[in-house]
């Protein structure tokens, strides 16, 4: 899937609405930034200053008038007015950095949050399209990219704006001609860096790019990192990672290199203009037209502007990375919402539990896998869902808890279809146990907890006791308090499924979801844990998909699907009967004990 | 430092070039100053208009050169960084390929990530600024001082007077940056293992509706993550105007002492104004060098940690006299002790057995009882803590670790397939492998019924994470990834357990032809699975409760009879004999 583009504005209108609440500090240090750019912009005059009357007095005394001497008090009192300059620009530019800091630090904090959000409210679908690596590199790498732009970037490029505009009141002020010389520059800058950047600006798209497949490598390779070394890949791993290093390597030399000319170039014309106006400022000097001092300040003012020109192109490398990062999260942030939910709230506490299916149809893309699925459960019953692997088992999981919608027909509960319900109150009736364990670092406690947040202590140990894991727990040497780390890997696959069955006992819900829960557990614990469930499922609508035909004989309704559809439905008796695809799998299983 | 100046030498011509370039930089940006203060003294104290021409034309030529210069050092920085943070990136993967699974659990895939990508980002940055502006300024420095020193000695010594303070600021603020930078890294890293879990669980965290939850507990880390930097970042842009504010006391130190001098006529105004001019410019090379500042801190913890990867070492090593593991006859496990690294208790406790060509072992036990952890240690995921693993009569350790994994085809619980065609995927197993080869793997795995299901059969291609195929289809793609190796000791870990009992059956069926030859090691939950096996052994907390056949071990064995009577009906298991 594309990722959505956004343009330009709107990330910038995005940024500005992010920085919006900060608004008083990022003022204050905005007009810091104006003092300390006005009292820069005064400096070179006062200093100029001091140099005329130096000069006069110089020249009284090369020409031995008599009594000539240097003007100390004319000078200290010059200076006195400089120290003041000095720190008033020193101190203003500390103001600037506190106020500055903190509103650029926040705004990225809501940042990071908005978008942590968003991922809550994105539809499944497209974490299903997207690789995580991507999306995970758009929280860090490319809100610190932006984070980083501001922080540096932002007082520079608002400085050189000031600047230009206080330096070319002060140039005028001293003399009209040389400063239409000087701001030839301005334009010519200009085109230079128009004419470097709208090829930097590619470039560091395409560096950003391969960033990002960088990214995505360096995930898949680590993530299978027992598959590497198990097959001795690690030399094949190496080469597919040295060939993408090499293309960012390459990728971003060329955005570097390409946008590091605009500082040589544009120097270039200031190094011109300054030997210009020095040589007609000194012919102006013998004619006595201009002062020296002048002469010196409007140097320095030449090199004023200069600077910020030269550093701004330093910064453009960073700048424009931003600019590739915003464009990726604000496309992100801009990107579709799973749909609105209807306003009227239903209550769901008093629900039952009865689910149907009506003519439900349902495909991941163009084509329909699921085309006519009826199904109709009472409250309290348990269905067992069975079929080859792969023949979308899971999906029917995806279309209850409206991780997907369906495509025609209606799933209702207790009459009502799920889609007049609110998500979060639909999901409420909800607990479920994927075959995929998901834990999150932290004490096994919390992650029991998880099920039910404001669960009591005790609640939470009933819990772990029902799915038999209290006693595992008791064994570690920290108990519930034990960290789960990282991949969760200080804990086996079927331990880790346990935690999760106590979590799904924990929320007590209406409906309980079962998939394939119990595959790495073992039997002995199983049929201890099918007690426990057997318990847990009485008054509960249940959906269990299950390999082991034996634990569902006594379900109340098989399902049993293929290619997406439900081919058969009954209880174990009927279906065996019925001499069909189950009864097949059935004896299945006791054909290769037979051999 | 060390790190970066290391991965520097291969480019030493590029960093001289770089540092003659920068000369050419200096050259015109103090030049031009020098040739306009001789223009004042020269040209307009004498009235010669002819000079101001000619020293105009001086002053292009200058330019020129420095804008050669500073191309050149645009060149030489850009090939510099990102060549250095290409070799890096290079190292640290290739010595990840180099890790045990215990490296791996120390460090943390994700943490791994961030500091192949970014913490070697942050390197490049640092050497952007090292490289081109960082070295300006003590050759700014140098120049001018040594171009005032000629002509006054006590005005360059005011100059000069300023160093050892920004010198001493330096290290201050290095010594109160690096604590924070340090803290700021940790939280970033759990900053993004949050995010993970957030991508990761998606569907776990909407069923529970704890969106709040996860919500607050990503906005926690991110609070201390945003207070941290802040400190950080005031820290630093407060460096810059306090230099500032040093330089610009010795401005008007030199102009006191300079107005003395030119009272008493032994200076000349436009030697003056030369001298500001070269303050001016060394305060400007002092500010780009604050950005070192901004950079310093970050780069120094991600180079840290960089270097806490090289620094590991694999606890898995390979004797020097180690020999190519050809063929196996036999694998024994001779009063096998093991304890995981950090952990205090024996996993396994004094397990034997041995097997030989042809036959079956399977390895059955509660959950927790140390099976996976048993198998593992096969490949050398692990060492032994006591006793060996033999093959062949020779200890494992005595072979070289590759050949020894050439001859284990090992299908682990979690089946991982990567981004590629399926072809892709099975030939994984063996880059050799005709195209009957995969097809035949992918028969007897069961998996070449579905494959052909596909749009793009064998090139039909699998995504980031294998999330478009579902569990029991990416265990049968792994099992066939493993087959197409003709593995000699053949290791399947839990893997049929995502697989419904008729694919399970069938696949068996086909898979015992392939194995004659080799050793089957299965962990199993079914028992089903194993019950024909050559070997069962019984694991319990790490101990062996029972070996045998599956007949023995139903009449001798209470454990494994308990397990077998919670599968199978009593009919059944008598139905299979």
């Amino acid at each position: 899937m594309e990722n959505r583009t956004i343009k330009t504005k709107d990330c910038l209108k995005a940024l500005l609405h992010f920085m919006k609440p900060y608004r008083f500090k990022l003022s204050i240090a905005i007009l810091m930034i104006v003092l300390t750019q006005l009292s820069f912009a005064l400096n070179p005059t006062v200093e100029g200053m001091i140099t005329t009357s130096l000069m006069q007095d110089a020249m009284d005394i090369i020409q031995g008038v008599p009594g000539a001497h240097v003007h100390f008090e004319t000078i200290l009192g010059i200076m006195l007015l400089l120290l003041g300059l000095y720190v008033i620009k020193t101190v203003s530019q500390l103001i600037t950095a506190f106020f500055l800091t903190d509103a650029i630090q926040m705004t990225m904090h809501d940042v990071r949050n908005a978008l942590q959000k968003k991922i809550q409210r994105l539809p499944v679908r497209y974490f299903d399209d997207h690789a995580f690596g991507d999306i995970l590199s758009r929280v860090t790498n490319d809100v610190d990219a932006l984070s980083n732009a501001l922080q540096q970037a932002l007082t520079r490029v608002f400085g050189a704006v000031l600047t230009f505009i206080f330096v070319i009141t002060m140039m005028l002020m001293i003399n009209p001609v040389m400063t239409a010389i000087a701001l030839l520059i301005i334009p010519l800058s200009l085109i230079i860096t128009k004419v470097v950047v709208s090829h930097s600006q590619k470039l560091f798209e395409k560096q950003q790019n391969t960033l990002g497949e960088l990214n995505g490598t360096i995930t898949e390779m680590y993530g299978g990192f027992n598959e590497i070394i198990l097959y001795g890949k690690q030399q094949d791993a190496i080469q597919i990672f040295q060939d993408v290093n090499d293309k960012m390597c390459k990728a971003s030399f060329k955005a570097q290199f390409v946008s590091s000319l605009i500082s040589p170039l544009v120097s270039l014309c200031t190094y011109l203009a300054i030997g210009a106006v020095a040589v007609f400022g000194c012919v102006l000097v013998i004619e006595q037209k201009l002062q020296v001092g002048n002469l010196q300040a409007f140097i320095r003012y030449i090199w004023q502007i200069n600077d910020p020109l030269s550093q701004i192109s330093q910064l453009s490398s960073q700048v424009q990375s931003a600019f590739a990062g915003m464009h990726r999260i604000f496309g992100m942030l801009a990107e579709e919402e799973e749909p609105l939910e209807k306003t009227e709230v239903k209550e769901v506490d008093t629900m039952k539990g009865d689910v149907k299916f009506e003519h439900v149809q349902f495909g991941y893309d163009e084509d329909l896998l699921m085309k006519d699925v009826n199904i109709d459960v009472k409250a309290g019953q348990m269905v067992a869902i069975v079929g080859p692997t792969g023949a979308g088992k899971t999906t029917l999981m995806n279309l209850l808890l409206r991780f997907y919608d369906v495509k025609g027909g209606s799933i209702k509960i207790d009459g009502v279809d799920i889609r007049d319900f609110k998500r979060e109150d639909l999901r409420s009736l909800f607990s479920l146990v994927l075959q995929d364990t998901w834990l999150f670092h932290g004490t096994i406690y919390d992650n029991i907890r998880y099920g039910r947040l404001s669960a009591r202590k005790d609640e939470v140990i009933e819990a772990a006791k029902m799915a038999n894991v209290h006693h595992f727990i008791r064994t570690l040497s920290h108990g519930y308090d034990t960290e789960l780390n990282e991949e969760a890997n200080n804990i086996s696959q079927g331990e880790k499924q346990l935690l999760t069955i106590a979590r799904a006992i924990l929320k007590d819900p209406q409906i309980l979801i079962l998939d394939e829960a119990t595959s790495s557990v073992d039997t002995r614990l199983e049929k201890m844990l099918q007690s426990a469930m057997q318990r847990v499922m009485k008054n509960r609508t249940s959906f269990v998909i299950a390999h082991r035909l034996s634990t569902i004989k006594n379900a109340d309704l098989i399902l049993v699907l293929q290619h997406g559809d439900i081919v058969e439905q009954g209880t174990h008796e009927s279906l065996l009967e019925k001499q069909g695809i189950y009864e097949k799998l059935y004896h299945s299983q006791f054909a290769q004990q037979e051999e | 430092m060390k790190l970066i100046i290391n991965y520097l030498k291969p480019y030493k011509f590029l960093v001289l070039l770089n540092i003659v370039s920068i000369f050419g930089f200096a050259l015109a940006e103090l030049g031009i100053p020098t040739l306009i203060s001789d223009m004042i003294d020269e040209g307009v104290l004498r009235q010669d208009s002819q000079y101001l021409f000619r020293t105009g034309l001086i002053i292009a030529c200058i330019a020129l050169i420095g804008v050669c210069g500073t191309i050149l050092l645009g060149y030489c920085c850009a090939k510099i960084s990102t060549s250095v943070t290409r070799d890096i990136r290079n190292d640290v993967f290739k010595k990840v390929q180099t890790f045990s699974h215990a490296q791996m659990n120390e460090f943390g895939v994700s943490s791994l990530i961030t500091r192949t990508n970014n913490d070697a980002y942050q390197i490049m940055v640092f050497l952007n600024v090292i490289l081109r502006t960082a070295l300006l300024t003590p050759v700014m420095f140098f120049v001018s001082f040594t171009l005032t020193i000629q002509s006054n000695l006590q005005l360059s010594m005011i100059i000069a007077s300023t160093i050892p303070l920004i010198i001493l600021g330096v290290i201050l603020v290095g010594r109160f940056s690096e604590p924070i930078s340090e803290k700021q890294q940790g939280s970033l890293d759990r900053l993004n293992r949050i995010f993970r879990e957030n991508l990761t669980g998606i569907r776990v965290i909407r069923a529970f509706n704890n969106d709040a939850y996860e919500s607050k507990r990503f906005d926690e880390e991110n609070r201390f993550f945003m207070n941290q930097s802040r400190k950080l970042f005031k820290l630093m842009s407060s460096t810059e105007p306090m230099f500032f504010f040093v330089m610009n006391l010795a401005a008007l130190a030199i102009y006191y002492v300079a107005a003395g001098m030119i009272d008493a006529n032994t200076l000349q105004v436009g030697k003056l104004i030369a001298f500001m001019e070269y303050l001016f410019h060394a305060m400007l090379s002092v500010m780009l060098f604050c950005t070192v500042f901004m950079m310093y801190p970050r780069a120094s913890v991600s180079a840290r940690r960089i270097r806490a990867i090289f620094d590991s070492r694999s606890e898995i090593t390979e004797q020097n006299d180690a020999i190519d593991l050809e063929h196996v006859d036999s694998l024994e496990f001779d009063h096998v002790t093991f304890a995981y690294p950090d952990g205090e208790e024996a996993v396994l406790k004094d397990i034997s057995f041995s097997v030989k060509k042809g036959e079956t072992i399977a390895f059955i036990g509660s959950t927790g009882s140390g099976k996976s952890t048993l198998i593992s240690l096969v490949p050398r995921f692990y060492d032994v803590s006591q006793g060996s693993i033999r093959i062949n009569g020779r200890d494992i350790r005595s072979y070289k670790i590759d050949s020894l994994r050439a001859c284990i085809g090992y299908v682990a619980q979690k089946a991982v397939l990567f981004r590629g065609s399926i072809e892709e995927n099975i030939r994984f197993g063996n880059a050799h492998a005709s195209q009957q080869e995969i097809e035949k793997a992918a028969h007897v795995a069961q998996a070449y019924d579905f494959i052909m299901e596909k749009p793009e059969q064998f090139q039909e291609r699998i995504v980031e994470g294998a999330t478009n195929v579902s569990g029991g289809q990416k265990q049968r793609l792994s099992i066939a990834r493993a087959l197409v190796r003709h593995p000699q000791i053949c290791i399947y870990d839990d893997s049929f357990s995502a697989l419904d009992f008729a694919t399970d059956a069938k696949l068996r069926k086909a898979l015992k032809p392939e194995i004659k030859d080799s050793i089957m090691m299965i962990v199993a939950q079914r028992v089903s699975t194993i019950m024909n096996a050559d070997h069962i052994l019984v694991l319990d907390e790490g101990k062996t409760v029972g070996y045998g056949t599956h007949t023995a071990l139903l009449k001798n064995c209470p454990v494994y009879k308990e397990i077998a009577l919670s599968q199978l009906s009593e009919e059944e298991l008598t139905y299979g004999k």
